[in-house]
């Protein structure tokens, strides 16, 4: 025992302790994870996986509010379409910095690409678990159902999520310091951005486009045949606002790693900011515009249509103004307050499409359970948990000395 | 079942009759694959014995239906364990009508367009079929159907989608549909579309007044293999009449022409916008370079 | 949903006219949103008057020759920094660097610039040659003295009307691990007027005329058309 502890002492620290527990011996790391934050967590986690096990166990009967007319809820609608659409600061960041140039957002590349990535990860558990037969989902790659838009979402959602694993790897590699294969992907890492637009623009669109064989089930004021197009808008508009929530969050958590460093994230928030008012304030005349080619004007005056507007004018259009003004008179809380605001606009659309706006015209609609809405809370929780452990060790918000990036 | 002799003869009219038409209706084009089985509800004739329901529950070995007709004080649905069922309603002056609501096989089905794994299959004969070995579970195909057709198992932990399958294999074999086999009132009618199509009209236009001058699923959803003539509104026997007739899959078509285009067109564009970013970069580079060395003079 | 023929007439009218006033909107929302001119201005710049007002009443304490207030943060290349009210940094030429010189003219770093410890920020010179000078902090350039960048006879009171810009400094408390302050600046700006002192022997009687301390431009008097050589010795550029 005294032989061990002294070579633990003596010789450098193993790759377990350096890597994966933070430098400390395993009875430290546990005494350090005993924060009341980890303990919230916990609790969601003990709640929530074993009604997730029991899912697989009993069916989605026992644990879901669907029904034969509402078999799609909020695990499709939230987990599967709102996260998806949520990760799409991805594509968007990433294509600023390697292909647009805009090297002054390369310090929040890293965390917009990792969120993106858990966020895809947590969004095909969330479909595992909604499938009947989740087993068969390896179905698609043999059975080429290609005149479904599903079928194109599962491919590219298959395609991007590998892409983003592969971008994810640059950071991976250098913690665990594998040059070689560090520098391969480096170098690839244009190809597979310009592949990761590519996907992205295909399959945000595609989750729209899933709703345009339900004419008489989705409202009118939310069916368009470009629906697809307003899903990739507010695909951009969900990426750039999750990032700015996203990197607001991190410094603040996060802080001891980016205090040594010149990133300013205000200047970056802000210029964001700008982008997403422009973006947003196209958007909301595009909606309006679906809205007239549907000829469904008349519907404004019913109480789906002041819904509607809550969604088009509350959390689109004075976000809009809100990112203009902010970013105009350099208010940095307030383009972030408008961040947040985009950010619940992105998650109330997606929710009206699939589920409030979803059968309207049935007598009875779809509530989801208390054993969905926990099921969704866990695996938000656990792409945060993932999200926060990947942080803490691998180089996404400071740069590891050995790789460090020569910028021009 | 036995027709018996005034059945004989209506079948044989029928057939003479559909003979003479087959002449006429060969010169009439038919777009692939539109002629195929079909079957003709006249509702007027239906008189709610339910022999159809108890004939297609013992061929696909579910659970026959209550024997009671009280079932139909309510509107029922298809269900799970049900692929098809008869529906009342009244008209105004108090006769009673009936109707048997089950899978439309649509000539252009949105369920097999929506399948991303083709378990739900239109095939080459007409039926749509279901093929659980392949299904995954999404019920996209649920989401798909403007006459909310399929229903899902929810409470097995091996779920399938359920729907009445058109008797594909008794059809395979030269058989009728086991329900229209049974159909003891004339109510149900099997043949080809073409006959169909041309049956129900004869009627309407032969019975001035007497339908209402639509054959139902003649262009919904781009047209269905079972056809309604009726003489109340199909809503009232648990029909869906907001169904639009452009076919369902050519709502998606149009988006998913897109991502060929998308993956052609995407990589030249940004790959010249990387370009195009990079040259403005370095000429801004040595531009600066240029200004930071005057700064040293 | 179908609708009717006729109401496509009024449909397209809508859209078109909805096309037609989102344009004219969109191109005083895209100025709105790109305006705002020289964003960092828009921070409050707090005068160092109050500073520099209180230095100026405190006893000089000098070292040496060269005058050095507290509450100045030195970098061993003459520059300084120091924290204010407001919470920005400003950052100015130390009293050595400005006799060194002499009556010079002064580039600054453009607003919004990054600045960086230890590298070049700004420079001193005449109308032929100017010197660099290292900035002390690491931060972004939110504000900029007008006055000493345009002024023709270059900086007066080096620490307090004399600051030449403020910076946004994220990580101050790093950077100032780095400087030099009361004891130990001393002795620095001591050590350098040693160094020059070590020079200037042969002409210490034409320097010192004035009772003992330096005049202005003592790189000019010592060193002539080398006078870039020497101050870059010293501010380490």
């Amino acid at each position: 025992m005294a032989n061990v502890q002294a070579r633990a002492v003596a010789a450098p620290q193993s790759f377990v302790r350096e890597k994966i527990l933070l430098g400390m011996g395993l009875r430290e790391y546990v005494r350090s994870c005993c924060t009341k934050g980890n303990a919230i967590a916990a609790a969601i986690l003990i709640v929530g996986v074993p009604i997730l096990i029991y899912r697989f166990i009993a069916g989605l009967g026992a644990t879901t509010a669907l029904s034969q007319t509402a078999p799609w809820g909020i695990w499709i609608g939230f987990d599967m379409m709102t996260g998806i659409a949520l990760a799409a600061g991805g594509f968007t960041i990433g294509s600023a910095v390697q292909i647009f140039g805009l090297e002054d957002y390369h310090p929040i590349e890293r965390p917009a690409i990792l969120t993106a990535f858990l966020g895809y990860v947590m969004a095909v558990v969330g479909l595992l678990a909604d499938l009947g037969r989740p087993w068969n989902i390896v179905m698609a790659l043999f059975n080429y159902g290609t005149a479904s838009a599903l079928f194109e979402v599962a491919w590219c959602v298959m395609c991007y999520t590998t892409v983003l694993l592969l971008e994810f790897t640059v950071p991976a590699f250098e913690w665990l310091g594998w040059k070689k294969l560090h520098a391969v992907m480096r170098k690839a890492l244009i190809g597979l951005t310009v592949l990761s637009v590519m996907f992205s623009t295909m399959h945000q669109s595609a989750l729209g486009s899933l709703f345009l064989l339900a004419p008489t089930k989705l409202h009118p004021l939310w069916y368009t045949p470009f629906i697809f197009v307003f899903f990739f808008i507010s695909a951009i508009i969900a990426g750039i606002s999750m990032v700015i929530v996203e990197s607001m969050l991190s410094h603040r958590v996060f802080h001891s790693q980016v205090a040594g460093q010149h990133v300013d994230v205000d200047k970056l928030t802000l210029g964001l900011g700008k982008a997403g008012a422009l973006v947003m304030f196209a958007y909301f005349f595009l909606k309006l515009q679906g809205v007239i080619d549907g000829h469904a004007w008349g519907y404004l005056a019913t109480g789906y249509g002041a819904w509607f507007l809550v969604e088009t004018v509350g959390f689109v259009l004075v976000p809009a103004f809100l990112y203009a003004y902010g970013s105009r008179n350099a208010n940095v809380k307030l383009v972030r307050a408008a961040g947040v605001m985009g950010v619940l606009g992105i998650i109330l659309n997606r929710l009206n499409v699939s589920v409030i706006a979803f059968n309207w015209n049935q007598p009875v609609r779809y509530v989801p359970s208390a054993s969905e809405v926990i099921v969704s809370i866990t695996l938000v929780t656990i792409g945060v948990l993932l999200f926060r452990w990947i942080v803490n060790r691998m180089p996404i918000l400071r740069e590891d000395p050995r790789f460090a990036e020569t910028h021009h | 079942m036995s027709i018996g002799r005034r059945g004989f003869i209506k079948i044989a009219a029928v057939t003479a009759g559909a003979a003479g038409a087959a002449s006429v209706s060969a010169a009439s084009p038919h777009a692939e694959g539109t002629d195929g089985p079909s079957v003709l509800v006249d509702t007027t004739l239906c008189v709610g014995c339910r022999a159809c329901e108890a004939a297609c529950a013992e061929k696909n070995e579910l659970p026959l239906p209550p024997e009671s007709d009280d079932v139909m004080q309510e509107r029922r649905d298809t269900a799970p364990q049900v692929f098809t069922v008869v529906n009342r309603a009244e008209k105004e002056d108090g006769t009673v009508r009936f109707a048997k609501k089950q899978c439309m096989h649509c000539l252009a089905p949105g369920c097999a367009s929506a399948c991303p794994v083709r378990a739900m299959n239109k095939t080459p004969e007409g039926p749509v079929v279901y093929d659980p070995a392949k299904c995954m579970g999404c019920r996209y195909c649920m989401i798909a159907c403007p006459f909310d057709v399929p229903k899902y198992e929810y409470d097995s932990w091996k779920p399938r989608v359920r729907k009445c399958g058109f008797c594909a294999d008794r059809q395979a074999k030269g058989l009728k549909p086991a329900c229209t086999e049974v159909c003891p009132s004339g109510a149900l009618t099997f043949g080809t579309r073409s006959k169909m199509l041309e049956l129900a009209k004869t009627r309407i236009y032969t019975n001035p007044g007497k339908y209402v001058q639509h054959v139902y699923g003649e262009h919904e959803a781009g047209g269905t293999s079972w056809l309604y003539i009726t003489d109340i509104d199909l809503e009232k026997l648990a029909l869906r009449t907001d169904v639009p007739e452009k076919d369902i899959p050519s709502l998606v078509s149009g988006a998913l022409s897109a991502p060929p285009f998308v993956m052609t067109l995407w990589p030249p564009l940004l790959m010249g916008l990387y370009a195009f970013s990079r040259r403005r970069d370095s000429a801004k580079g040595e531009g600066t370079e240029h200004g930071k060395e005057d700064h040293h003079g | 949903m179908a609708h009717d023929f006729l109401s496509i007439y009024p449909a397209k009218l809508l859209e078109y006219g909805l096309a037609i006033a989102y344009l004219l909107m969109f191109i005083p929302f895209w100025r709105y949103v790109q305006g705002g001119k020289a964003k960092e201005v828009a921070v409050r710049v707090a005068e160092p008057r109050a500073a520099a007002r209180a230095a100026v009443r405190a006893p000089r304490p000098t070292a040496g020759w060269f005058q050095l207030p507290a509450g100045v943060h030195l970098h061993p290349g003459h520059t300084w920094a120091r924290l204010e009210n407001d919470g920005l940094v400003s950052v100015g030429i130390d009293d050595f660097a400005h006799k060194l010189v002499g009556p010079a003219r002064v580039e600054l770093p453009a607003l919004g610039e990054l600045v960086a410890q230890g590298e070049p920020a700004l420079a001193m010179g005449d109308e032929d040659r100017t010197v660099p000078l290292l900035s002390p902090v690491d931060g972004t350039v939110v504000a900029v003295n007008a006055g000493a960048r345009d002024g023709k006879n270059g900086i007066e009171d080096p620490y307090g009307a004399g600051w030449l810009f403020k910076v946004k400094a994220p990580r101050l408390a790093a950077n100032l691990r780095q400087l030099l302050t009361d004891g130990p600046a001393r002795h620095f700006v001591e050590d350098a007027g040693e160094r020059l002192a070590l020079r200037m022997s042969p002409e210490i009687a034409h320097v010192l005329q004035d009772g003992g301390a330096p005049i202005h431009g003592i790189a000019h008097a010592l060193a002539g058309d080398d006078w870039e050589q020497l101050a870059r010795e010293h501010f380490l550029t």
